[in-house]
């Protein structure tokens, strides 16, 4: 299928691309998929093949035990219509070997959609792996062991409809999430029954745009809580923990991206897409920024600390299906600029129904305020470097403030959440907002109790969905077209980007060349050696 | 060669079991009050219009305002518009809630208007709502024009004759200019003297040529890339008194209360010497905004909503079924000729088209009827 020169792949798949950091090339002999592929697999239905890799801590021997002992510690989990498998995952240095999958499973009259491993509880020959399926059930299994095997709202009496993202809740053991094409997300503990009758609700808590409940039962039972968000049945397209563990992001069919504190089940912020369901959403390493993207083709930047859209980005043809933040590439966006000012920089990608990857730089110049004084930039206290190596470490707690107080945005962390009120006060009558009418915006989303209309017409033109012309408009730094179908998958890892697309194939791209890594090693080589002369 | 299905035999059991169904499906507590769901029976490859005709039934702006005209137009003589204005009053005035009915009265009229549609052969859905809006409209006109023209003619006026041959251009718009006109503004840019000229023009719908696995949006924004007059198609610019190479590029200046998308799906091929059905996958959204919109646009940020969409099924434009789908009070149905079944949004997305080129037969969008939302009544 893939000779065919059909009308619409004009342009076509691309298997390498270029950007300042040098060449990212496709690995051709590390394509994921299932054992023996039959070229054409359409009307499966499901096209949500989602990705989903774990690296397991070493064995006690030292070298990696469990299947194979080809040396890797990482395993790699996709779905594609009624299967799902688990491989070892070679990353750029091994060709995949499709023959010995760790496990694959089939399944009747369900799909798998989406999945997840535990990185609290992993050992080196054991992993809980969570599976979600289109008819709402919810499996529990150790791909590695293959004992586990549990089954959770398996008389679809919790929920009816398509699990459409399923996580584990961040640092737990037993405490997981499923969102469904309801509108509903609940919280599972693994250990407990779901009982043998329908929940019977009572109110938690309840607040603008969704209500939160428990079940009333004599003895704790699965679901520990379920949230209903946004408007009746709108379907909740995936939800992230921030890295630090403490907001949850939901995006919705009807629209709207949510913050929530999680623990105290406040909603925190919450942005407007420009039209249409938004998809998919993604947090910044450091926590300050969410991004989204949606039925509007486009990549929406959304910051916490201003509560508002910074910025759009348009380069897409078609539906985001899904934004993720580089990491190992932030730091490194624009060298030339202090440390301090390197960190304001992002760098993100996204991949769409286009079948077109677009790799995106969020600049300093972007999200910065426009009218905001640049005093914050000759302050930069944080002397340590960040290596190209070293993912910037999610802060577990307020960053100490540093000398100079003028710079709410830097002391504002994303992990300040019980200071996440006084702080938020104290930003909305400082400084961000350079039009008083914003201004007051800001400061109003601040309160809890603050009841808003979730009408777009109203939102239109407000933080949460500006007008088109009044927000930045980014254009891609890469946009290219490496699939033949709807991509639906993007992970960037130290020394790769994963994609995978809806007809199974899961791809590794490795990144450029050293080039950078040695580049800043040697420039902290020199910064050492600077150091060192200082001393004499 | 057509597939369109006849007016079937055994029709009218399969509508009794249908009608139930649907009703049982919307069920009684939620079936909206004052709402009737009737399919059309087909008269021999007339989906093109039954599936048009359901899509307009479904534009409430427009739904009201021909059952208000049936309202106010006792004893006309007969249009298309009087037996449009009867079919749809037939249909709001039924006892039942669901059933199906024969637009016989309204196709015969079709037939006697437009020799094209004088046949059993399926047409081009598209060609049928443009000369359906269109002649409604002109009808509308002369009917206006010819009590204007009473009213003169017992003023003693005498111009109102000579007015009589061209229909006067300054008339207020009419219902129909009301709900489906938008201004498109062209924007001409002379490359040799750098002159910006623009020239406004009205649209019932826009046409947009559709690329492989592309959304909606984009094929609007493609709808308004800027493109080169050059070679035989130079540009006369008023300026420099010749024709001049020239950068030209349209976009939306008047955004209408209801956007009808034409998807170009029938493309003409050369080398098979006849049109051949683009099946790209195009997918469209339940609510869109438009990005291709003039820097003087009036309300550039206008919220549009998915309220009907014109399927084509198969493979050809002379061949093949057309289906309807639309919302109505938060759900969706499926309009095919004489059946109605209620279906989940998420089906939708099977109308989007292909995204292999295998396949040449396909079930794809074909008109879209986006309504603002601040037009909702």
């Amino acid at each position: 299928m893939a000779v065919q020169s059909d009308s619409g792949g004009k342009d076509d798949v691309k298997t390498q691309f270029v950007t300042r950091e040098g060449t990212y090339r496709l690995m051709t002999l590390s394509e994921y998929s299932r054992p023996n592929r039959v070229g054409y697999t359409s009307g499966s239905g499901s096209t949500h093949v989602r990705v989903s890799l774990v690296t397991l801590p070493p064995g006690p021997g030292g070298g990696a035990p469990g299947s194979d002992g080809q040396g890797s510690d990482d395993r790699i989990c996709f779905n594609h219509g009624k299967e799902l498998y688990v491989y070892v995952y070679r990353g750029v240095k091994k060709a995949a070997d499709l023959t010995k999958p760790v496990d694959k499973k089939m399944y009747k009259g369900t799909n798998p959609t989406c999945h997840d491993f535990n990185t609290v509880t992993m050992t080196s020959d054991s992993v809980s792996l969570v599976i979600g399926f289109s008819t709402g059930q919810i499996q529990l299994i150790d791909p590695i062991k293959k004992e586990l095997s549990k089954l959770y709202n398996e008389e679809r009496l919790i929920d009816k409809t398509r699990v459409t993202c399923i996580k584990w809740v961040p640092g737990s053991s037993n405490l997981f999430i499923s969102a469904h094409a309801s509108g509903q997300l609940y919280v599972y503990n693994e250990e407990l029954t779901c009982g043998t009758t329908s929940p019977h609700y009572q109110l938690f808590k309840q607040g603008e745009g969704y209500s939160i409940h428990t079940c009333r039962t004599k003895s704790t039972r699965n679901p520990l809580y379920r949230w209903v968000i946004g408007s009746e049945g709108s379907c909740i397209n995936e939800f992230a923990f921030s890295p630090c563990g403490t907001n949850l992001a939901v995006v919705s069919q009807d629209g709207f991206l949510r913050v929530f504190h999680y623990d105290t089940m406040e909603l925190v912020g919450r942005a407007r897409s420009y039209f249409g369901g938004f998809l998919c959403v993604c947090w910044a390493p450091d926590g300050r920024y969410v991004v989204v993207g949606g039925e509007d083709d486009l990549v929406t930047v959304w910051s916490l600390g201003e509560r508002r859209v910074v910025a759009r980005g348009q380069g897409h043809r078609s539906w985001v299906s899904v934004v993720a933040f580089d990491p190992y590439v932030a730091a490194l966006a624009e060298p030339e600029r202090e440390p301090g000012e390197a960190t304001q920089c992002y760098r993100l990608g996204s991949v769409s129904q286009d079948t077109q990857l677009c790799l995106w730089d969020l600049t300093a110049d972007v999200l910065r305020p426009p009218a905001r004084a640049r005093a914050s930039a000759h302050l930069s206290p944080n002397g340590a470097p960040r290596g190209a190596g070293s993912p910037p470490a999610p802060a577990a707690r307020p960053a100490p403030a540093p000398a100079a107080p003028p710079a709410p945005a830097r002391v504002k962390d994303e992990g300040s959440g019980s200071l996440s009120a006084h702080f938020t006060q104290r930003l909305a009558g400082f400084s961000f907002g350079e039009r008083r009418s914003e201004h007051r915006r800001n400061f109003s989303l601040a309160r809890p109790a603050e009841r808003r209309d979730c009408d777009p017409l109203r939102l239109i033109g407000t933080p949460a969905c500006p007008r088109f012309d009044e927000c930045p408009v980014l254009e891609p730094l890469v946009c290219k077209k490496v699939a033949h179908e709807r991509l639906t998958a993007l992970l960037f890892r130290a020394e790769c980007l994963v994609t995978a697309c809806a007809d199974g194939c899961v791809n590794t791209w490795a990144r450029p060349a050293r080039a950078h890594a040695t580049d800043t090693r040697r420039r902290d080589r020199e910064r050492e050696r600077d150091r060192l002369d200082l001393v004499d | 060669m057509s597939i369109c299905q006849d007016l079937g035999l055994n029709f009218q059991q399969r509508m009794g079991a249908n009608i139930s169904q649907l009703e049982r499906d919307i069920g009684s507590e939620q079936f909206p009050p004052n709402e009737h769901y009737f399919g059309l029976v087909n008269f021999g490859n007339t989906c093109y219009s039954n599936s048009v005709l359901q899509a307009l039934y479904f534009c409430r702006p427009f739904r009201e305002k021909v059952l208000e005209y049936k309202a106010k137009n006792k004893r006309t003589k007969e249009t298309l518009l009087t037996c449009l204005a009867d079919l749809f009053y037939s249909i709001a005035t039924q006892k039942k809630k669901v059933g199906s009915i024969a637009p016989k009265k309204f196709i015969a009229r079709l037939r006697k208007e437009k020799e094209e549609f004088d046949n059993y052969m399926q047409q081009d859905a598209h060609e049928f709502l443009n000369f359906l809006i269109n002649h409604i409209n002109e009808i509308i006109l002369a009917e206006r024009n010819q009590s204007t023209l009473k009213i003169q003619k017992t003023d003693g006026n005498k111009e109102g004759v000579t007015c009589n041959g061209t229909i006067p251009q300054n008339t207020e718009p009419t219902w129909v200019h009301e709900i489906f006109q938008g201004t498109l503004t062209s924007e001409t840019r002379c490359l040799n003297c750098e002159t910006v000229s623009s020239k406004d023009e009205h649209f019932f719908d826009l046409q947009v040529d559709v690329d492989q696995n592309t959304s909606i949006t984009h094929c609007l924004k493609c709808f308004s890339d800027t493109e080169t007059l050059c070679n035989d198609n130079k540009f006369k610019c008023d300026n420099c008194s010749s024709y001049q190479e020239a950068q030209k590029r349209m976009r939306v200046k008047k955004l209408p209360l209801i956007l009808a998308l034409h998807l170009k799906r029938f493309k003409y091929m050369e080398q098979y010497n006849r049109h051949i059905k683009v099946s790209h996958r195009v997918v469209f959204p339940l609510e869109l905004r438009l990005f291709n919109t003039s820097d003087d646009a009036v309300n550039p940020d206008r919220l549009y909503d998915l309220v009907a969409v014109v399927v084509h099924c198969g493979s050809g434009p002379n061949r093949g079924h057309y289906i309807s789908i639309v919302k109505s009070h938060g759900f969706w149905l499926l309009f095919d000729d004489d059946m109605v079944d209620k279906i989940d949004a998420s089906a939708i997305e099977d109308f989007y088209g292909l995204t292999s080129d295998i396949q040449k037969s396909s079930e794809t969008g074909y008109i879209l009827f986006y309504q603002s939302r601040d037009a909702s009544c």
